[in-house]
C-alpha cells in the first residue's frame, strides 16, 4: 500500500507553478507517504469539486433546452400571453418591455453611477471631516451592494409608485394624482351616423364620470379640432337628417357618455403609478452600487502618470478627469455597465413587487404611464403554473432570456478587447 | 509683435469663468454622490414608517411579532384570528440559507484554492468562464431549474421523502446561486497573498495540502470570512428561487424535506395576493422586510469592518 502511493506521487506531475520539490528527493517515512497520500487526495477532491459546477452548469442548461427546445418557434416571439391558449402565447411584450425598462434603468443608473465613482476616486478631500464622510460613502455603497433587491422594491413602490402619497392615491381604472401633459380627458357620445362613430366632448368636471347631452354643446374631432355639436330630438317629429357630414356631428337627445381619456406617449403624472418608468427607476437603484463600485475600479486602474502629465500641462482636476481618466477608464466601465445591465433584465424581484405578477398585456407601452410585461416576470409566472404546456413555455422563454444575456456578455467581451488603451 | 498662432487664434477664458464651472461640476459630482446616502435614508425611513403601521395596528402586538411561534398572515379568513409570529418566516429562511450555505461555503471556497494554487491556465480557462456564466444567470432560472430537476431528483432518490416544494430544493438552488460570488471573491483574497509565505512553506517541506490549509487560507482568512458573510447575505435576501421552490406554508420546523416560506418568500406571495394597501396583511409585508433588511444590512456591515480591520496588507 505504501509503495503504491509513493508511486502514485512520484508519477503524478504537480502543478508546475506551485514550486513542488517533487518526490525524487522526499525521505521516505511512513509519515511523509501519508501527507503526501493526503496532498493527493486533496488534489483530486479539488478537481472534483470543481469540475462539479461544470457539471451543474451543464446539466441546467441540457435540462432547460430538452424541457424547452419544442416551443421555441417564432409563435414563442410574435405572441402574447395567453391564458385560454397555451399552445399559441408567446413573449413578444414581454421582450419590449424588458428593452424599455432596460433603457429607463440605464440613462438613469449610468450617469449617476459614473458620477459618484468619479467623485470618490478623482476628488478625494484633504480635511479630516471630508475625509471621514468620504469613507462613510464608501462604505454605505459597499453596503448597499448587499442589501437584497427585493426591499429596493419596496422602495420603488414607496417612492416612485405612490410617492408616499404625497401627490394622491393611483386608483385602479382612473386618471388620478396630479396629471401634468400628454393627456386629454374626453366624454365619448355615440353620433347618429351609427357604426360606432363616435364625436369627443372635452372634460371639465374629472369627478363627472358620465354626461347626458340635452343642449348643443363643443365638440372636437379626432383632429383636435373643435365644432357645435347638433342635437337630434326624435320626439320633434324632425326627420333624422340625411346627410352623413351632418349626422357626424348630430347625436339623438338625451345621450350618454362615458369619460375616456386619450393619452400621448409623453403622458406624465405624479406618482407614477404602476408604470416602466416606476420600475425602470427601482431597478436603477438595484444596480447603482454594481455600477459604482465597477466603475471605481476601472477609474482606479488609471495609471497616475496620465493624470500627472495632465496636471503638469496645467489641466484642472475636472479637466484631467474629462479628458485624461475618464476615456482612459472607458473600456472598464462600459464592462462594468453591461454587466450591470445584464442583471437588470435578468432581474424579477423588484419589478414584481413595482408592477404586480399580472402579464396580460398585448403589447409594450403605449405611453411613460403604461404597466408592462418583462421576461424574468413572465417566466416566473409561467413557471408557477402546473400545467405542462406552461412549464415548456417557460423553459423557452428562459432560453431565449439566457440567449439575450450571452448576446450582451459577448458584447461586454468585445467592448474591452477593442476600447483598451495602448 | 509676432505672437506664435497658437495664441492668436486661442480664445482664453475668464479664469473666473473657470473656477465657477469646475465648482459646479464637483458639486454636480458630490450630489450624485450624497445620493447613495439619501438612497439609504430612504429605506430605512420607508421600511420604519410603514413597519410603524402595523405595530400600531390592534391585532398585533410587538412581543406576539418577535416571540410567536405562528405565522397566518395570508392563510386566515379572519383578521381576529390571524398570527403574526416571525419565527416560521425565519426559520424557513434559516433552513433554506443553511442548505445554501452548506454547499456554497466549502465548494466555492474548494474552488477558490483550485484556481488560485492548482490550476493550470487551460483548466483556469474553462472554469473561470463557467463559473462567470453561472453568476450571471437570472434567479428566476434557478428557481425553475430546483422545480425542474432539483425537486423531482430528491423525491426519486429518497423515495418520496420530500414535499414538492420543500426547502432543500431551493437551498441546493440557492447555493448554486452563491458558489460563485465565494469563489470568486476567496479567490481574489488568496491571491493577495504573496508568493513568498508560500516558497517559504515548501522550502520547509510542506506538501501543496500543507501549504494551502495551513499557510495560505489562514493568511487570506480576513478576505474569505467577508466573503462568506456577503454570501450569507445574498442567500437570506435571494427571492426568486424560494418563491418558485420552497412553498408557500409558513412552518416552524428544523425538517428541510418540508414545506418553508422564507421572509422573500412571503413579500413575493402578499405582492400577488388581493389585499390592498392599508390592511394590517400589507403592513406585515414592511415589517418582515425590515427584519430582512436589519439582518442583511448588518451582515455585510460586519464583513466589511471584517475586511477592513484585519485584513493583512502586503505591500
Amino acid at each position: 500500500m505504501a509503495t503504491a502511493t509513493s508511486s502514485s506521487v512520484d508519477d503524478g506531475s504537480p502543478p508546475p507553478e506551485s514550486g513542488y520539490p517533487g518526490g525524487g528527493f522526499a525521505v521516505s517515512t511512513d509519515n511523509s507517504s501519508r501527507r503526501k497520500l493526503y496532498s493527493r487526495l486533496f488534489y483530486l477532491l479539488c478537481v472534483l469539486i470543481s469540475g462539479l459546477s461544470v457539471v451543474v452548469l451543464g446539466v441546467l442548461l441540457v435540462s432547460i433546452g430538452w424541457q424547452g427546445h419544442s416551443r421555441l418557434t417564432w409563435d414563442l416571439l410574435q405572441n402574447s400571453h395567453s391564458e385560454l391558449n397555451p399552445d399559441s402565447a408567446g413573449m413578444w411584450p414581454s421582450i419590449v418591455g424588458s428593452i424599455f425598462i432596460c433603457g429607463i434603468c440605464a440613462a438613469s443608473a449610468l450617469p449617476l453611477g459614473i458620477g459618484t465613482a468619479i467623485f470618490l476616486e478623482e476628488f478625494k478631500p484633504n480635511s479630516k471631516p471630508l475625509r471621514m464622510l468620504h469613507s462613510f460613502i464608501q462604505l454605505n455603497i459597499s453596503n448597499l451592494a448587499g442589501v437584497p433587491s427585493i426591499v429596493y422594491g419596496l422602495l420603488g413602490l414607496s417612492l416612485f409608485v405612490f410617492m408616499f402619497n404625497v401627490f394622491g392615491r393611483i386608483q385602479v381604472n382612473e386618471s388620478s394624482g396630479t396629471e401634468l401633459f400628454g393627456v386629454n380627458h374626453y366624454y365619448q357620445v355615440l353620433s347618429l351616423a351609427g357604426g360606432g362613430h363616435t364625436v369627443l366632448i372635452p372634460q371639465e368636471e374629472e369627478a363627472e364620470k358620465t354626461i347626458k347631452i340635452d343642449a348643443p354643446t363643443q365638440a372636437v374631432d379626432r383632429d383636435g379640432q373643435k365644432f357645435e355639436l347638433a342635437i337630434w330630438d326624435p320626439a320633434s317629429g324632425e326627420p333624422k337628417p340625411s346627410d352623413p357630414k351632418v349626422r357626424e356631428r348630430t347625436v339623438r337627445k338625451g345621450q350618454g357618455g362615458g369619460s375616456y381619456s386619450e393619452t400621448k406617449w409623453y403622458y406624465l403624472r405624479l406618482p407614477f403609478g404602476k408604470s416602466f418608468l416606476a420600475a425602470g427607476l427601482t431597478l436603477s437603484l438595484v444596480i447603482l452600487p454594481i455600477v459604482i463600485i465597477a466603475s471605481q475600479e476601472a477609474l482606479r486602474g488609471v495609471a497616475p502618470s496620465l493624470r500627472e502629465a495632465s496636471f503638469g500641462l496645467g489641466s484642472t482636476k475636472w479637466q484631467t478627469v474629462r479628458h485624461v481618466s475618464l476615456p482612459a477608464a472607458m473600456p472598464g466601465i462600459m464592462t462594468g455597465a453591461i454587466l450591470a445591465m445584464g442583471r437588470a433584465i435578468g432581474e424579477a424581484a423588484p419589478i414584481l413587487v413595482v408592477l404586480g405578477a399580472a402579464v396580460a398585456k398585448n403589447s409594450g407601452p403605449q405611453n411613460l404611464m403604461d404597466n408592462v410585461v418583462t421576461m424574468p416576470v413572465l417566466i416566473f409566472n409561467w413557471a408557477g403554473r402546473q400545467q405542462a404546456a406552461y412549464q415548456e413555455l417557460a423553459a423557452a422563454a428562459i432560453i431565449v432570456l439566457l440567449a439575450v444575456l450571452l448576446l450582451m456578455n459577448s458584447a461586454a467581451i468585445y467592448l474591452r478587447q477593442k476600447m483598451r488603451v495602448g | 509683435m509676432n505672437r506664435p498662432a497658437a495664441l492668436v487664434n486661442k480664445k482664453f477664458r475668464s479664469t473666473g469663468i473657470g473656477v465657477v464651472q469646475e465648482k459646479a461640476m464637483v458639486a454636480l459630482l458630490a450630489l450624485c454622490a450624497l445620493l447613495t446616502i439619501g438612497i439609504t435614508v430612504g429605506i430605512i425611513v420607508m421600511l420604519i414608517g410603514e413597519s410603524w403601521h402595523f405595530i400600531q395596528s390592534k391585532y398585533v402586538s410587538l412581543s406576539g411579532f418577535l416571540t410567536g411561534t405562528e405565522w397566518t398572515a395570508l392563510q386566515s379568513k379572519d383578521i381576529e384570528k390571524a398570527q403574526f409570529g416571525i419565527w416560521p418566516l425565519l426559520s424557513g429562511t434559516l433552513r433554506v440559507t443553511v442548505i445554501a450555505m452548506l454547499i456554497a461555503l466549502p465548494c466555492g471556497l474548494i474552488t477558490a484554492i483550485y484556481l488560485s494554487e492548482f490550476a493550470s491556465s487551460r483548466v483556469r480557462a474553462i472554469l473561470k468562464p463557467t463559473l462567470e456564466v453561472i453568476a450571471g444567470i437570472p434567479t428566476v432560472v434557478l428557481g425553475y431549474f430546483a422545480v425542474l430537476v432539483v425537486s423531482p431528483s430528491l423525491q426519486f432518490f429518497s423515495g418520496g421523502g420530500f414535499d414538492t416544494f420543500n426547502a432543500t430544493s431551493a437551498g441546493i438552488a440557492v447555493g448554486i446561486l452563491c458558489l460563485p460570488m465565494v469563489s470568486s471573491l476567496s479567490e481574489d483574497a488568496l491571491h493577495a497573498v504573496p508568493r513568498a509565505l508560500r516558497e517559504g512553506a515548501y522550502g520547509l517541506g510542506c506538501t501543496p495540502f500543507e501549504t494551502s490549509i495551513k499557510v495560505v487560507v489562514p493568511a487570506a482568512l480576513s478576505g474569505i470570512i467577508s466573503a462568506f458573510l456577503l454570501a450569507f447575505s445574498r442567500a437570506i435576501g435571494e427571492t426568486m428561487v424560494v418563491a418558485l421552490a420552497a412553498g408557500t406554508r409558513a412552518t416552524f420546523t428544523a425538517d428541510p424535506r418540508e414545506q418553508s416560506q422564507t421572509m422573500t418568500g412571503f413579500i413575493v406571495e402578499m405582492i400577488k395576493s388581493e389585499n390592498e394597501y392599508g390592511t394590517v396583511q400589507y403592513f406585515s409585508l414592511y415589517a418582515v422586510a425590515f427584519t430582512l433588511f436589519v439582518i442583511t444590512f448588518g451582515m455585510t456591515l460586519v464583513g466589511q469592518l471584517i475586511r477592513r480591520r484585519y485584513q493583512e496588507v502586503y505591500s
